[in-house]
C-alpha cells in the first residue's frame, strides 16, 4: 500500500536575502494525509506553492508517480498542476462567474471537455459538497464556508492525484468552519491524498496521517498524531504544540 | 421669429449630420483603441521588460504629443512623405484611436493590477497557461473594471473630435463654423454646435452607465456603500 504518489527533494526558495524554505523534503503515498503545522513564517505555505511551482522552488526537484516534473517546461508544467489541486486560504474564486461556471471553467478550457458535460459533471462536484441549491449564486452571494467548498469542488472537478491545502480553514468565521471540515473528512475517507497546512490540531490529529512540524524554513520533525502532540522528541515542536493546543482547544 | 433662431433652425439638420460623422469618429477611435490599448496593456503588465519598455515609450508618445500637432503630422506629414492617399476623416479615426489607445491602455493595466493576485494564482492552479488565465480569468473582470474610466475617454475623445475640423472634417465644428462665417451668427451657431456636444456627452456617458450595471457581477454594488 506504499505506492509514493508524490516525492519532493530538497525544496528551497529565497526571497532576497531571506531564506524561506530551506531544503524540505517529503514522499507522499496514496492516500496520505500529510498536515504541515508549524508557526507563522515557518515556510508551510511557500512548500505547498512550491510544490505546484506557484512559487518557483530555487532548488530541488519533484516527482509525481515516479515521473519527475520538468517545471520550466510550460506544457509540462500545466500537464503537472491538472494533476494537483491546490486549495487556497482565501478561497480565489474567479469572481465573474458563478459557482458552477467556477468549477466548469477548468473542464471546459484546460481539459476541453464539452460545455454540456463539464456542466454535468461540475453540478455532480458541487452536489458531492453540498451546494446543489448554489449553482447560480456569484462569489460575493456566498458565505466563506460555500467558497471554500465551491474552490474544494474545482479542484476536484480535475480529477487530482493529489490535493495541496493551504490553511482552507483559517479565512473563515468559527461556525462555518465544520462544514469545510466534513468535506475534507469525506475526501480522506474516499482516498484522496492530501497536503495540507493548518492550525485546526484537533482536526489534524483526529485525521493525519503523518505530522509535518516545520519552523524557519525546514521539516524539524515528522511523524504520527500520536508521537508529535504527546511525545515529540524536539524541544521546539514540544513548545509549539501545547502552544497552540491552548490556542485551540484539545488535539483530541 | 428673430434671425439667430432662423439661422439655428436653417443650419440644425446639417449640424445633425456633423455630428454623426462625429459619432462615427468617436466610435472608430474607441474601437480603434480597445483594439490597441488591451493587448498593450497585457504586454506592460506581464511582458518581458523589453517589452514593458517599448510600451512605455508608445504610451509616453502619443500621450505627450498635442492632438493637433499628431494630426497634422499623419496627414500633411507622413501621408505626403509615404505618398499614402487617406483621406482625412480616416487619418482622423487613426490618429485620435492611438491616442486612445495609450490612455486605454493605462486604464486596463489599472484595472488588471487592481485585481486580487489569487486569481491568477487559481487559473495557474487549474493548469491554465498565462495566455487562458488573461483571456477568461484577467480580461473579462478588468475589462469590468474598465467601464467606469471608458466614460471618461468616450467624453474626451469625443471632444477632442472637434480638432479634427483643423484637417477639414465635416464634423459639428467643422459645419458650425463653415455656416456661421458666411451668416455671421457666431453666438447661436457655437452656441448649437456646443449644446450638441453636451447632448453627445450625456447620452454617451448615460449609456456606458447602462452598460456598466449591464455587466456588473452580482454581488458586487456599483454605487458604493
Amino acid at each position: 500500500m506504499t505506492t509514493p504518489i508524490l516525492r519532493i527533494e530538497n525544496l528551497s526558495k529565497r526571497y532576497g536575502t531571506k531564506d524561506v524554505l530551506k531544503g524540505a523534503s517529503l514522499t507522499v503515498n496514496k492516500g496520505d494525509l500529510k498536515i504541515l503545522i508549524g508557526p507563522s513564517g515557518a515556510g508551510k505555505s511557500t512548500l505547498l506553492q512550491c510544490i505546484n511551482f506557484l512559487v518557483k522552488p530555487d532548488e530541488g526537484r519533484v516527482w509525481l508517480e515516479d515521473a519527475e516534473v520538468h517545471y520550466t517546461h510550460k506544457g509540462d508544467l500545466c500537464a503537472y498542476r491538472q494533476k494537483v489541486g491546490m486549495i487556497f486560504q482565501d478561497f480565489n474564486l474567479f469572481d465573474h462567474l458563478n459557482a458552477l461556471e467556477n468549477v466548469r471553467i477548468g473542464l471546459v478550457r484546460v481539459k476541453g471537455i464539452g460545455k454540456r458535460e463539464a456542466g454535468e459533471r461540475a453540478v455532480r462536484e458541487l452536489e458531492r459538497v453540498g451546494l446543489r441549491d448554489h449553482l447560480q449564486k456569484y462569489p460575493a452571494e456566498l458565505s466563506g464556508g460555500q467558497k471554500q467548498r465551491v474552490s474544494i469542488a474545482r479542484a476536484l472537478a480535475m480529477d487530482p492525484k493529489v490535493m495541496l491545502l493551504d490553511e482552507p480553514t483559517s479565512a473563515l468565521d468559527p461556525e462555518l468552519i465544520g462544514e469545510v471540515h466534513s468535506v475534507i473528512r469525506d475526501l480522506g475517507a474516499n482516498g484522496m491524498t492530501m497536503i495540507m497546512a493548518t492550525h485546526q490540531i484537533g482536526f489534524a490529529s483526529s485525521l493525519a496521517s503523518e505530522i509535518v512540524f516545520m519552523e524557519d524554513g525546514r521539516i524539524i520533525e515528522k511523524g504520527t498524531p500520536e508521537k508529535i502532540f504527546c511525545h515529540a522528541e524536539n524541544t521546539r515542536t514540544r513548545e509549539f504544540c501545547s502552544k497552540i493546543t491552548e490556542l485551540y482547544g484539545e488535539t483530541r | 421669429m428673430p434671425e439667430s433662431l432662423i439661422a439655428i433652425t436653417d443650419a440644425l439638420p446639417y449640424l445633425i449630420e456633423g455630428a454623426g460623422v462625429t459619432l462615427i469618429v468617436v466610435a472608430g477611435a474607441m474601437v480603434l483603441g480597445l483594439a490597441f490599448g488591451v493587448p498593450l496593456a497585457i504586454g506592460q503588465v506581464y511582458g518581458h521588460p523589453a517589452l514593458r519598455r517599448t510600451i512605455g515609450v508608445i504610451v509616453w508618445f502619443f500621450r505627450g504629443i498635442p492632438l493637433l500637432v499628431l494630426l497634422f503630422l499623419f496627414y500633411f506629414g507622413l501621408c505626403t512623405a509615404l505618398d499614402i492617399n487617406l483621406s482625412a476623416f480616416t487619418v482622423a479615426i487613426i490618429v485620435l484611436g492611438l491616442i486612445s489607445s495609450a490612455y486605454q491602455s493605462q486604464i486596463f493595466r489599472g484595472a488588471i493590477l487592481a485585481l486580487p493576485e489569487g486569481q491568477f494564482k487559481a487559473a495557474r492552479a487549474l493548469g491554465m497557461s498565462d495566455l487562458k488565465a488573461i483571456a477568461f480569468i484577467i480580461l473579462p473582470q478588468a475589462l469590468r473594471l474598465s467601464v467606469p474610466g471608458w466614460s471618461n475617454e468616450y467624453s474626451i475623445i469625443l471632444k477632442d473630435s472637434a480638432v479634427a475640423y483643423a484637417l477639414g472634417v465635416a464634423e459639428i465644428m467643422a459645419r458650425a463654423h463653415f455656416v456661421a462665417t458666411r451668416t455671421y451668427q457666431q453666438l447661436p451657431l457655437y452656441l448649437t454646435a456646443g449644446v450638441i456636444f453636451l447632448v453627445l456627452t450625456y447620452l454617451g456617458t448615460k449609456g456606458l452607465r447602462i452598460l456598466e450595471e449591464k455587466v456588473r457581477i452580482p454581488g458586487y454594488s456599483s454605487q458604493g456603500v
